[in-house]
């Protein structure tokens, strides 16, 4: 699954534009965690985290666990200076107005798994 | 736990210095140290939950200052409703004697609004220290909830947990972020106060000298127990 064909079918407002090549990204997972020592030992490589964590270290975390993508439920929205970290780091980022519940509901009805699937 | 019962413990543990820091709260801390008289050194202070659900220990030079503090955490909570001291038990506002002063209305189990970075500098700008809790813990932990530790922060001090011994290779996984590490027993009773302690090299027990040891100036410092 595209992440501009995910990105679109959710309705996600995207918060990074500069990432070369990310919008033709396929993911094929996904994980869904607020804790991000959690995030950094299980998140699978290439795949898309929902979080409702905004703090900085978020993009660290996603860039060392190599995720494509990280989607902020709930609608919140992280300062710019996470959206710019992002960017440098290759990572996009993507705000919902969906609970975590529902983003992941949608991701899976598309065909994006868990580790355990 | 009352204020005379919190000093008879903390003495017969042979505890020079404590700490009151109720969950997201400093309303307690005065009547502790009015309780404690000059047998007790007792810090007005508050674990505070940041918005990511870290726990940070904070300690002032004044019951005021920790107060003011309290004041602005407690503006961010929600209160008290529903079945929530079944779950999360009662909370009492004491006077030195141990008898009831107010009754506490804000949910003080819960998260308040703030990140991490402005706890530390609401913390800072009353002239108090930040010291990340129970840094070795998953849940409520600054490492466990942020999965590294945020450097740029600007913490005073880390606090290792009950479960970690001070010197065991466990707690030498902290020592990386060069900040001076504390062991506290997070007494939620009785009988938790005492179960480990730091001990700390200064001239006598005041915040001040807690300030510079844990600075390492002057002589001062902070070591295993």
């Amino acid at each position: 699954m595209k992440l501009e064909d995910i990105a679109r079918e959710l309705g996600l407002t995207e918060l990074t534009s500069k990432v070369t090549g990310s919008s033709q990204a396929d993911i094929e997972r996904g994980y869904a965690s607020d804790l991000l020592s959690d995030v950094l030992a299980h998140a699978p490589e290439g795949g898309v985290l929902v979080t409702l964590q905004v703090h900085l270290n978020v993009i660290a975390v996603a860039s060392h666990a190599e995720l494509a993508a990280v989607i902020f439920a709930g609608g919140r929205r992280p300062d710019d200076e996470v959206c710019t970290k992002a960017s440098a780091e290759g990572v996009s980022l993507f705000v919902s107005p969906a609970d975590t519940f529902d983003v992941v509901g949608r991701l899976y009805a598309m065909g994006v798994k868990g580790n355990h699937a | 736990m009352t204020p005379p019962a919190i000093v008879r413990r903390a003495l017969a543990e042979g505890l020079g210095m404590i700490a009151v820091c109720d969950h997201n709260s400093a309303r307690n801390a005065a009547a502790v140290q009015e309780a404690a008289g000059t047998r007790l050194a007792v810090l007005a202070g508050l674990e505070i939950t940041t918005v990511e659900e870290c726990h940070v220990v904070a300690l002032f030079p004044d019951a005021e200052a920790a107060q003011a503090v309290g004041a602005e955490v407690g503006a961010t909570l929600g209160q008290v409703e529903g079945g929530y001291e079944t779950f999360f038990g009662e909370q009492h506002v004491l006077a030195a004697d141990g008898s009831e002063r107010a009754p506490e209305t804000l949910a003080l189990a819960t998260a308040t609004t703030l990140d991490v970075d402005a706890v530390v500098r609401l913390v800072h700008g009353h002239g108090g220290l930040a010291i990340a809790a129970h840094i070795d813990r998953r849940s409520f932990g600054v490492i466990g909830q942020l999965g590294l530790f945020p450097a740029d922060a600007g913490f005073d001090a880390l606090e290792l947990s009950r479960h970690v011994a001070p010197g065991s290779p466990d707690a030498a996984q902290f020592a990386v972020h060069g900040l001076p590490l504390v062991h506290s027993s997070d007494a939620h009773y009785l009988s938790d106060i005492g179960a480990v302690h730091t001990v700390v090299r200064c001239e006598r027990p005041t915040f001040a000298e807690i300030v510079l040891a844990l600075a390492g100036a002057h002589g001062r410092s902070v070591g295993d127990a």
